[in-house]
């Protein structure tokens, strides 16, 4: 049985003009792009815009893609910058408020309503610590946990080197665990 | 650090439970905005209309990348057609002179009894409207791949000439297996879209004001079906065949005019 193809396979058949290989490669990533472009911009409809014209740029763009090299970082690295883009043109961020989802399952972990309702709150404060950061390290920890993004996508996501994430990451987590622990844990 | 490592497990976690807002479906928005450089290569666009539909897509390109607060309804839906909201419409090219099939680009004239021995499907036809009064059939290279049958009802009583087509009612047949083509329609701000059902089959009423129809075929062509602008539109999906039903319509008046298609 042919399995399911992987990205760098649809990658090679839409540089060759296949477009059901391209809408395969937008399926597949609308979700991670969408909300990264959400984070970077804070706007939904913003959002929505930077990640369709992402997806048109980097069609446009096939032809630069090195075969081999990973298409995820390399497709929101697009994505970012058109984020961006709109982020400037704007002149400024809207304000990102990150909420919990009502209906979470707080894990299966929860072995009975009251200790899932004190997950729930548990997740509500630490979501609070997070929003109250500076928009740098909110970013970072964002970009890097929230939406699980590689050490490589995080860079491409925030247009700065891999190393700098790291260092950036690591001052982010720390004002981040004074917080919690100033605010009674989490 | 033990601490910073539950943290970050802690953040991970954190992130399925947020309240993202809904990922929009892109593909087929995607699929519009690189379709046309594939077009340029193909017999088609050698038409009468290529300039028009060349117009069309630069317009519709900039349309879906710049209007500010565009808001697309739907991608794929079972009735084969995109949705797109615009701020704005682009104008329709003037229609051509000339008799009706042709001012409206429905293609030949034909019977009733021609048209079905050259497509696939069974025509449905509205008990409630009887006979048309014309019938007309279009095949590539200006019609759809599996050809394209249009009802003509010039005036029926109780039913209003159209200001848009000059006729009560137009009703469009079209086989439209999945994958086999897309139709689009582009709303402005003041179109509405609704949900109905039609004999257990899907479809939606637009209404309001006019809005403008494109399809795409299943090699990827933009089609320019129809450059005028549509007036109120029913849409239904009846076991594979698109069925566009036109006219300055209520939707009651639509409705029943759906329900007796046999």
């Amino acid at each position: 049985m042919e399995g399911r193809p992987t990205d760098g396979e649809l990658f090679t058949r839409a540089q060759r003009g296949n477009q059901a290989a391209y809408e395969e490669i937008v399926h597949r990533y609308q979700q991670v792009a969408f909300r990264m472009a959400y984070v970077i911009t804070g706007s939904a409809a913003d959002a929505e815009d930077a990640a369709q014209e992402g997806f048109v740029k980097a069609y446009r763009a096939l032809a630069t893609f090195r075969s081999g090299a990973e298409p995820r970082p390399w497709l929101l690295r697009i994505v970012a910058n058109e984020a961006r883009n709109r982020v400037r043109s704007a002149g400024r961020r809207h304000q990102l408020e990150l909420r919990v989802a009502e209906r979470f399952r707080p894990g299966d972990a929860a072995p009975s309503p009251e200790a899932a309702a004190v997950a729930a709150e548990d997740s509500k404060r630490l979501l609070g610590f997070v929003n109250e950061l500076s928009d740098e390290d909110r970013l970072v920890i964002t970009s890097r946990y929230l939406l699980e993004l590689s050490g490589e996508e995080t860079a491409a996501a925030l247009a700065i080197p891999e190393g700098t994430v790291k260092s950036r990451l690591s001052r982010a987590l720390a004002r981040l665990r004074v917080r919690v622990e100033e605010g009674g844990g989490a | 650090m033990p601490e910073v490592t539950q943290l970050e497990q802690r953040l991970v976690r954190l992130g399925n439970e947020i309240d993202w807002p809904v990922t929009p479906a892109l593909e087929a928005r995607v699929l519009v905005r690189i379709a046309p450089p594939v077009i340029v290569r193909r017999p088609w666009f050698q038409s009468r209309w290529a300039l028009a539909a060349a117009a069309l897509i630069v317009v519709l390109a900039a349309l879906i990348a710049y209007a500010p607060s565009r808001e697309a309804i739907a991608g794929w839906i079972n009735v084969h057609t995109i949705f797109t909201r615009v701020n704005q419409l682009p104008t329709p090219s003037p229609q051509p002179s000339g008799p009706l099939g042709k001012r409206l680009g429905l293609g030949d004239p034909t019977t009733l009894a021609q048209a079905q021995s050259k497509v696939s499907w069974h025509i449905l036809v509205p008990a409630s409207l009887g006979r048309p009064d014309e019938v007309y059939v279009q095949f590539p290279p200006d019609g759809p791949p599996q050809g394209e049958v249009t009802l003509v009802y010039k005036s029926r009583p109780g039913l209003k000439t159209s200001g848009q087509t000059g006729v009560a009612v137009l009703i469009t047949e079209a086989n439209g297996k999945v994958d086999a083509q897309m139709f689009g329609k582009m709303l402005g701000p003041g179109t509405n879209l609704e949900d109905v059902t039609v004999n257990g089959h899907q479809g939606y009423w637009i209404s309001g004001q006019p809005h403008v129809f494109f399809f795409i075929d299943a090699n990827g062509n933009f089609r320019d079906e129809t450059l005028r602008l549509a007036t109120n539109t029913l849409l239904i999906d009846d076991n594979g065949t698109v069925i566009r039903i036109e006219g300055d319509l209520s939707k009651a008046q639509a409705l029943e005019i759906a329900s007796s298609l046999s």
